[in-house]
């Protein structure tokens, strides 16, 4: 048992410094993506660099706070929280509060402040589920009846915002966190079935999605128009290949990859340090989720169980989605990369669920329970 | 209960790790296939939208003389064009150009403001000194492509033979056409890094210098050549004819020295709205038009009868012809001589006489003589028929009747020189082969090609073709023909204290397939000093107006060029 309790304070360390890593890795490119754009459009190519460097360091001060209370009092919290974050999705369908931006109103800002609330329905989601999940009194259905209640509420704002990337986001985490609850198998298949059915005929029924889907599947067949971000997100990749064009040394980020500071940062990375440095990032997104799964696995009662497997399961789908629309595997969606790319509430947000991980972990010290 | 259901959570947990490791792994494939399989493919295309390629016209190569004078040479202009994404402040920008290159100030503003395009010109052709001014202004946006504007520093001088380019620098006729590849050059490039709108990026430039194009050293001398075209331009004072035309050759390798015909155009100033008169003026008709030589073909006759008499046919030098009537009739047809032959005249000739009197019935004779098979033989040893393959666009090669298909009658004609046309080149090459001790020289305009920055030079070569005749004959005929020159009909030709050959001629023309009453060509063909000859010289007008004899008309001028050649060289006059 006390060796036990030495490899999870390993754990512990190790996850705290694979954050930091990936927040200065972060830093780094979201500088180098963004300095010339920066200078043009600001005159200051420090500019987005400042940004995040101040959003990294509340992110901080959020991780360790977040990392010094008990967990448990986040139960109390979960059903004020959850419709804190549906009214906030639907702020931002009142005008004046809410922002547009390319074709979207997924923002509301208050001053010279704006954040998108989906970031934190994410783990508005997670709480109720790690909440609802662990009523064993209740029945089944009205254990799972909540969180896909408000998955589904979440996932309908979100759609009209529209943004198709966060719903599927928001949807798979809803789907991980019911499979995670125990559902059975059958009743579990009986609900994803809908999804199924409703995903494709969302894309068919709006132009654009199904254009951006056909530019998936050949960008080239229209290079100025849909394939576009796909394909300069290729050539940045490819001209990466194994060892990278260097730090700095990009071409890509000269206007030529759209968005390549915050949804295409990992275009840029692949472009600067070949294969070998998207490995090296790929590798600390593992170390991440293997982190957050052991801390779930040695959780001392099964709320923080699911809630640990649930922040887990957030940064995986959407570093994972990231991955797959910057390489071109699925439709290009716009979808920012947990701990790198650029935005401040999504760093903030990131680093505070990263904080309840480690809160999590420190409980286990105290107390050890769980499987080995 | 609780406990199993915390180890059915357990359970999925470690799935979905495994899970997401595994779509970890299957991303992490498809990034090795993007970065290391597709790489380089990719990289070439992205490569293509970092850069803005900018053509460097290669400066077009020089035309020079023997003697190295400059005929045709191009200098260094600029186009200037603007990026109007990079050109930052629009209105002083367009107001510096427009003052500077005398435009006008509000169309410039429209240029450096337009949409939807990378660059967009200026102006063309800026002069050097022009350029270099703006340069030192340092204007955003603007750039200067360089190009080179062709320059003939003698204007109208050898118009044909150099021919003259298309506005974009490509040869369209002459010497310019025909050895365009050399002196096209390569164009260089000037690569520039820029961002997606085409602002260019600090200190990232690829620059391929442009080649200049290779000289080209023609065999003309330039002032053998300013001699002829001034007499030239006499005879077409004199006579108004339709065109005066002129070569002058060495007999002793074929090379041309000196081509021209009148009129003629400035090829600084081409007539590019009149293209009727761009292409009558500026077609080498020396070259590639054909005509009936007349008399001035008598030289090959008298060759091919001369060189027989050496295998037992034909009539030597010493023969006299009996037969004293100014006509023959063959196969029914008349021809008469255009002497009366009253009195005595054109009576018991040799050949040097009937030469000296230009006499049809002798070499309606000697034709008929030689017969089919050998006259044949010598006019195609002679080259008439095919082409001579001067180094030169479309030449032709005149028409000899098919062997096949010639009756007495045409035999009887091609012997003074109807009945046969040729180009006035392919008349020189075998009158050149006539008297230079029987060889037939493939001629050529250009001596060589020159690299001007390695040295490298690169030589037409002098071709033989084959025999004519013998040496012994050649010399025979060329004291004849100098006779022609000292007693008979090109008197107009002498020069005291030298030796010159030559033969007149007068040939009716023909204009849709019928004899053009009272259109003449009057030719004469000469060349010196009889006893080592050297040059060769064909005067021919085109319809003169007044006189048409050769003797008379073309003579005269001939020999000034051979006058002028004479004072030129300092050819000393023979004791």
């Amino acid at each position: 048992m006390k060796k036990f309790a030495k490899i999870s304070q390993i754990d512990d360390n190790l996850l705290f410094f694979v954050t930091i890593a990936l927040v200065l890795i972060g830093l780094l490119f979201v500088y180098s993506a963004s300095c010339y754009t920066a200078e043009l459009e600001t005159g200051n190519k420090f500019y987005y660099l400042i940004k995040q460097s101040t959003g990294a360091l509340l992110g901080i001060v959020a991780m360790v706070t977040a990392s010094l209370f008990d967990v448990n009092i986040l139960k109390k919290f979960h059903l004020p929280l959850a419709i804190l974050s549906a009214l906030l999705l639907g702020l931002v369908f009142i005008p004046g509060v809410g922002i547009s931006k390319y074709g979207a109103t997924r923002w509301i800002g208050f001053g010279g402040f704006s954040f998108q609330p989906s970031e934190i329905c994410k783990f508005a989601l997670v709480l109720v589920g790690a909440h609802s999940l662990t009523q064993e009194n209740a029945k089944p259905f009205f254990k799972y009846a909540k969180v896909l209640l408000f998955g589904l509420t979440y996932c309908v704002l979100i759609i009209l915002e529209p943004n198709m990337s966060v719903t599927v986001c928001v949807g798979l985490l809803m789907v991980a966190l019911l499979f995670l609850g125990g559902m059975k198998i059958k009743t579990f298949l009986l609900i994803l079935l809908p999804f199924v059915v409703v995903l494709p005929l969302m894309i068919v029924l709006e132009p654009y999605r199904m254009l951006r889907l056909m530019a998936f599947l050949d960008p080239w067949a229209s290079p100025k128009n849909e394939g576009y971000q796909l394909i300069q997100s290729l050539y940045a990749l490819g001209s990466g290949g194994l060892f990278g064009v260097g730090i700095f040394q990009g071409r890509q980020k000269y206007r030529f990859l759209p968005f390549a500071e915050s949804d295409f940062v990992f275009s840029v990375i692949g472009e600067e340090t070949g294969l070998l440095g998207c490995l090296t990032l790929f590798l600390l997104f593992g170390l991440y989720v293997y982190c957050g799964v052991k801390i779930a696995l040695n959780a001392k009662d099964k709320f923080s169980c699911i809630l640990a497997g649930g922040i887990t399961s957030v940064v995986a789908i959407q570093s994972l989605i990231n991955f797959a629309v910057v390489t071109g595997s699925i439709p290009p969606t716009g979808l920012p990369l947990p701990f790198i790319s650029y935005g401040g509430t999504s760093l903030v947000v990131f680093m505070t669920a990263t904080g309840v991980l480690l809160s999590i972990s420190r409980a286990n010290k105290k107390q050890g329970f769980g499987i080995s | 209960m609780q406990e199993n259901s915390y180890y059915v959570t357990k359970k999925r947990m470690v799935a979905l790790m495994l899970a997401s490791v595994f779509l970890f792994f299957l991303i992490f494939c498809r990034l090795f296939y993007i970065q290391i399989l597709w790489g380089k493919n990719l990289q070439t295309k992205a490569s293509d939208q970092w850069t803005r390629d900018l053509n460097l016209s290669a400066m077009r190569g020089d035309i020079v003389d023997k003697n190295g004078e400059i005929l045709a040479t191009s200098c260094t202009v600029f186009n200037v064009y603007a990026r109007p994404n990079a050109v930052v402040d629009k209105e002083s920008t367009a107001k510096v150009l427009a003052e500077a290159l005398s435009l006008d100030y509000q169309s410039v503003v429209q240029k450096v403001n337009k949409k939807g395009v990378s660059e967009v010109l200026i102006a063309r052709k800026v002069p050097t000194l022009l350029a270099n001014e703006l340069k030192e202004k340092d204007l955003d946006g603007i750039y200067f492509a360089e190009e080179s504007l062709r320059q003939y520093p003698l204007g109208d001088f050898l118009t044909q033979v150099l021919g003259y380019v298309s506005v974009d620098g490509v040869g369209q006729t002459g010497i310019e056409a025909y050895y365009d590849k050399y002196l096209q050059g390569i164009d260089g490039r000037l690569l520039t890094q820029t961002d997606l709108v085409g602002k260019e990026l600090d200190g990232v430039q690829y620059y391929l210098p442009s080649q200049k194009g290779l000289t080209i050293k023609l065999t003309v001398d330039s002032k053998i050549q300013m001699m002829v075209e001034n007499v030239l331009d006499l005879a077409m004072y004199q006579y108004s004819p339709k065109k005066a035309e002129c070569i002058v050759l060495d007999v002793t390798n074929g090379s041309v020295l000196a081509m021209s015909s009148k009129p003629s155009f400035d090829l600084n100033n081409i007539p590019r709205d009149d293209l009727e008169s761009l292409t009558d003026y500026s077609k080498n008709v020396l070259v590639t038009d054909i005509y009936e030589p007349g008399s001035t073909f008598k030289i090959v006759t008298a060759a091919a009868c001369l060189e027989e008499s050496l295998n037992g046919g034909g009539f030597d030098e010493n023969y006299v012809f009996k037969n004293n009537s100014r006509t023959r009739v063959v196969d029914g047809t008349k021809i008469n001589c255009w002497s009366t032959h009253a009195n005595g005249k054109h009576a018991n000739q040799k050949l040097s006489d009937a030469l000296n009197n230009s006499c049809n019935p002798i070499f309606t004779d000697i034709a008929l003589n030689l017969g089919k098979e050998t006259f044949y033989r010598y006019l195609e040893a002679f080259g008439f028929g095919s082409k001579t393959n001067l180094d030169f666009q479309g030449e032709q090669s005149g028409i000899l009747i098919d062997k096949s298909m010639v009756k007495n009658a045409d035999l009887a004609r091609i012997g003074f020189g109807q009945s046969v046309t040729v180009t006035p080149l392919q008349l020189c090459m075998a009158t050149a082969s006539s008297v230079n001790g029987g060889i037939l020289y493939q001629p050529r305009l250009v001596e060589s090609i020159v690299d001007n920055v390695t040295g490298v030079t690169l030589t037409n070569p002098v071709v033989v073709k084959n025999r004519t005749i013998s040496e012994v004959t050649s010399q025979k005929l060329a004291t004849m023909l100098e006779g022609v020159v000292t007693n008979g009909s090109g008197k107009q030709a002498y020069i005291e204290g030298y030796k010159i050959g030559g033969k007149t001629g007068t040939a009716q023309k023909f204009e849709n397939g019928a004899l053009a009453q009272g259109k003449y060509v009057s030719s004469f063909i000469g060349f010196f000093p009889v006893n080592s000859p050297k040059y060769l010289v064909l005067m021919l007008v085109d319809e003169p107006v007044g006189q048409n004899y050769g003797s008379v008309v073309a003579a005269p001028y001939a020999k000034m060029v051979i006058q002028g050649i004479i004072d030129l060289y300092d050819v000393a006059p023979v004791e």
